[in-house]
């Protein structure tokens, strides 16, 4: 069967048109709007805007918040990347290698974190460190490490540790499928040939699973990269508000506050775009980091 | 060559209509705006009535009356209640009600596109009367509030407990609707108990956290660090205004870099930090919300807390049927000093591009009566601004609020402060010194800086600011 030139471009239409549109609508529009509105003094609840060119910009660069946001930021980027992709390795290879038999269950356990909502995590892991009644200061009180035992999310120290564990916890679960599906891609002939040649577990975790599912590994880490510079803010939120302090403030959380706690709409807008740009740069960079030729056995 | 010039026409017809659907999805269109607020959750029409006496027919407004109104802790009782009854005295008025506790954030657009609603309560996150005053969305009604009397012929302007607020060289743009104020709260049940006393200035504070913590083992002071304004306005503010009066309180949050030299500033942040080294505030109080402080001093893990009047209803399903509220103006005063209480009033005004003023100013003047005093009183568990309003016999008033209403209405050992709306260029600044206070509370309220370095850092900032 073939297709005339017509019907071609018009099927390619009608599968492109309607996502391309809203991706105007709801990426594109947006995005220039908050650049628009960046170049203003605007409190975001009136019709009354004063241009003023950069100076939005001028204030990001001379606010030391905005230094420690980023730095929060790269923070959770570095923690969840390390951990998220450890773990998600680690049990991806365990649920697919070493044949355990209650593989299936173990797949939605770790997977369920990913269904549930950001703001629910935020508020169960606020109870989980509560001070007074939470799980982990209980436990630490019952063996006997009352010294260690603090008011982790009220910590200064403490505070993005305690955070980046949840945020690490919610993300296994995606990303572990994500490496299983490419783990059962890989011939199973190359596994029984090694053994064969006397390689290790171990070497064969380095040396065939690993440059063989590297394009999921890679795609992985640039969406925890992603994700982490635009979304650490609900987790954030939720658990700290930006506290102790500026102590856990991200980029996401402290443009909240000056958009629509503040009335200082503009900076806000400002601070939205500093969020692109970091975010692309570290995109850019992390993928000519993660750039290797792609292995073929 | 066919092909070509239909796929230039079919890219044609992409952009075409990529470009109509944009226009269309980012019109401002009033139509389908007003559309989508009839479809809103939160909007309730009140259309005009057929069975109200006949005295009242053709002596009401007409047209329609939009009023917005922020739902949180007090609810909506007392709302549902005036706007009921003054729809019944005026049959031929529609009324639309804009109300919930995200509202001012839903009817934002409203503002932006200069349609608002004609009467406004602002309250609530998302509101500020600073930013409309200074945006120019209120509209001045001075004339109108001078001309109000009570049916005891008072003028209303005479009969707040905190006075209309006059800016811009006497102009006044909002009625004092709610008095509401910050201050400390206890269990009276278990301070009698415990033969705990109720302090009447800081020295007996601190006497008394000493005495509950040796007593119970307890930290007896919380507060919320995620939302340290609860702080700052429940314990700093009274403080300043305690040391320093009315001009300190304003100066000192204005960003006035002399305020923040004075000794007595200094003075009132030594008393901070006397809190924080007596060891007599919860270790986690700032990993807590406003929430989780408010249930620990429910349960009795601690025994003071800095809130609002809210405080009562908000926490009404969590709270023990032995717990008795008690509330004291936060007694940050020195011995021989009275107590200072400084107002956190709510108001209502009208817009400056209302459609329909008279029906709005009729509503103003139609709510401050002392039946709706008492109403108020009883529903929300807070005053309204209206001075001699008796609710001591009011039976299905709270205690606590019989009280606070006595001692407000017979000053002497009570002191109101007003903290005064700062200006447009005033509040820029005043922005910034809130958020640099409310870091520097964490600080001290940790142990990690003196008062001496929290004065220093708030002078540097206030220079910077200047």
């Amino acid at each position: 069967m073939t297709f005339s030139s017509k019907s071609k471009y018009l099927f390619l239409a009608f599968c492109l048109l309607p996502t391309f549109l809203l991706f105007l609508i709801f990426t594109v529009y947006p995005m220039l709007g908050g650049l628009y509105y960046s170049f203003f003094d605007w409190s975001g609840t009136s019709a009354n805007k004063t241009f003023v060119g950069l100076d939005n910009y001028i204030r990001l660069w001379n606010d030391s918040i905005i230094v420690k946001a980023i730095i929060n930021d790269f923070f959770f980027v570095f923690v969840k990347v390390i951990g998220i992709m450890t773990l998600a390795l680690f049990f991806a290879v365990a649920l697919t290698q070493l044949k355990i038999k209650e593989a299936p269950f173990y797949r939605i356990v770790f997977f369920f974190p990913n269904i549930m909502s950001v703001v629910v995590i935020g508020i169960l892991w606020q109870f989980i460190y509560d001070p007074n009644m939470g799980i982990v200061n209980s436990l630490l009180n019952q063996v006997g490490l009352t010294e260690w035992a603090r008011p982790w999310l009220g910590d200064k120290t403490w505070v993005l540790p305690s955070i980046a564990i949840p945020a690490i916890w919610a993300g296994i679960g995606l990303f572990m499928l994500l490496i299983m599906g490419g783990i059962s891609n890989v011939p199973k002939s190359l596994y029984e040939a090694a053994d064969i040649d006397g390689a290790s577990e171990w070497q064969q975790f380095w040396h065939i699973t690993v440059p063989l599912v590297w394009p999921q590994i890679k795609t992985s880490i640039l969406y925890i990269i992603i994700t982490s510079l635009n979304g650490s803010f609900v987790l954030v939120q939720v658990m700290t508000g930006g506290g102790p302090g500026s102590a856990s403030e991200v980029m996401g959380s402290y443009l909240y506050q000056r958009a629509f706690e503040d009335f200082q709409f503009g900076y806000g807008a400002a601070i939205g775009v500093l969020i692109l740009v970091v975010s692309l740069i570290t995109v850019l960079v992390s993928q000519f980091i993660l750039k290797k030729e792609k292995v073929e056995y | 060559m066919f092909v070509i010039k239909n796929r230039k026409q079919t890219w044609f017809l992409v952009a075409l209509m990529s470009l109509m659907l944009l226009l269309v999805a980012c019109s401002n269109d009033e139509e389908s705006n007003s559309d989508n607020e009839e479809n809103s959750t939160t909007e309730q029409s009140t259309a005009p009535s057929d069975n109200t006496s006949a005295e009242n027919t053709g002596d009401g407004l007409s047209g329609t009356l939009e009023i917005q109104y922020f739902v949180g802790g007090y609810g909506d009782g007392w709302w549902k209640q005036v706007i009921g009854d003054f729809q019944k005295q005026n049959p031929d008025l529609e009324i639309i009600e804009h109300a919930g506790p995200n509202i001012n954030t839903e009817m934002n657009t409203r503002w932006i596109s200069e349609t608002p609603p004609d009467v406004v309560y602002i309250d609530g996150a998302g509101a500020s009367e600073t930013q409309m005053i200074a945006e120019g969305q209120l509209m001045d009604i001075s004339e109108f509030a001078k001309g109000i009397t009570l049916e005891n012929g008072t003028p209303l302007l005479d009969s707040f407990i905190s006075p209309a607020e006059e800016v811009d060289g006497g102009k006044i743009y909002s009625l004092p609707l709610v008095f509401d104020t910050w201050g400390t709260w206890y269990d009276t049940k278990w301070f009698e108990e415990n033969g705990w006393e109720v302090p009447t200035d800081f020295d007996s504070w601190i006497s008394s956290m000493e005495k509950i913590k040796a007593d119970t083992k307890i930290a007896p002071f919380v507060t919320t660090g995620q939302h340290t304004q609860y702080f700052h306005r429940g314990v700093l503010n009274p403080a300043f205004a305690a040391a320093g009066g009315e001009e300190l309180l304003n100066d000192l949050n204005n960003g006035v870099i002399e305020a923040w030299k004075k000794p007595e500033t200094l003075e009132v942040l030594k008393k901070v930090e006397k809190i924080a080294k007596a060891g007599v505030i919860d270790s986690g109080f700032a990993a807590y919300n406003h929430t989780q402080s408010q249930m620990n001093f429910l349960m009795h893990k601690n025994a003071y807390i800095p809130v609002g009047f809210w405080l009562p209803n908000e926490m009404k399903n969590d709270t023990p049927d032995s717990f008795e509220f008690g509330f004291t103006p936060t007694p940050m005063n020195d011995p021989g000093q009275p107590l200072a209480l400084v107002p956190d009033i709510r108001t209502i005004a009208i817009a400056e591009k209302a459609k329909n003023p008279e029906a709005a100013k009729a509503f103003l003047e139609f709510i401050f009566t002392e039946e709706y005093a008492q109403a108020f009183a009883e529903s929300t568990g807070a005053i309204m601004n209206m001075k001699d309003v008796d609710l001591s016999s009011n039976t299905n008033v709270q205690d606590f609020l019989k009280n606070i209403n006595e001692m407000i209405n017979n000053p002497g050992a009570v002191h109101t402060y007003k903290r005064y709306t700062p200006d447009a260029e005033q509040q820029k600044i005043a922005v910034e010194i809130t958020n640099e206070i409310k870091l520097l509370i964490i600080d001290i309220l940790l142990g990690d800086i003196t008062a001496e370095e929290f004065v220093d850092k708030m002078v540097k900032k206030a220079e910077e600011l200047n």
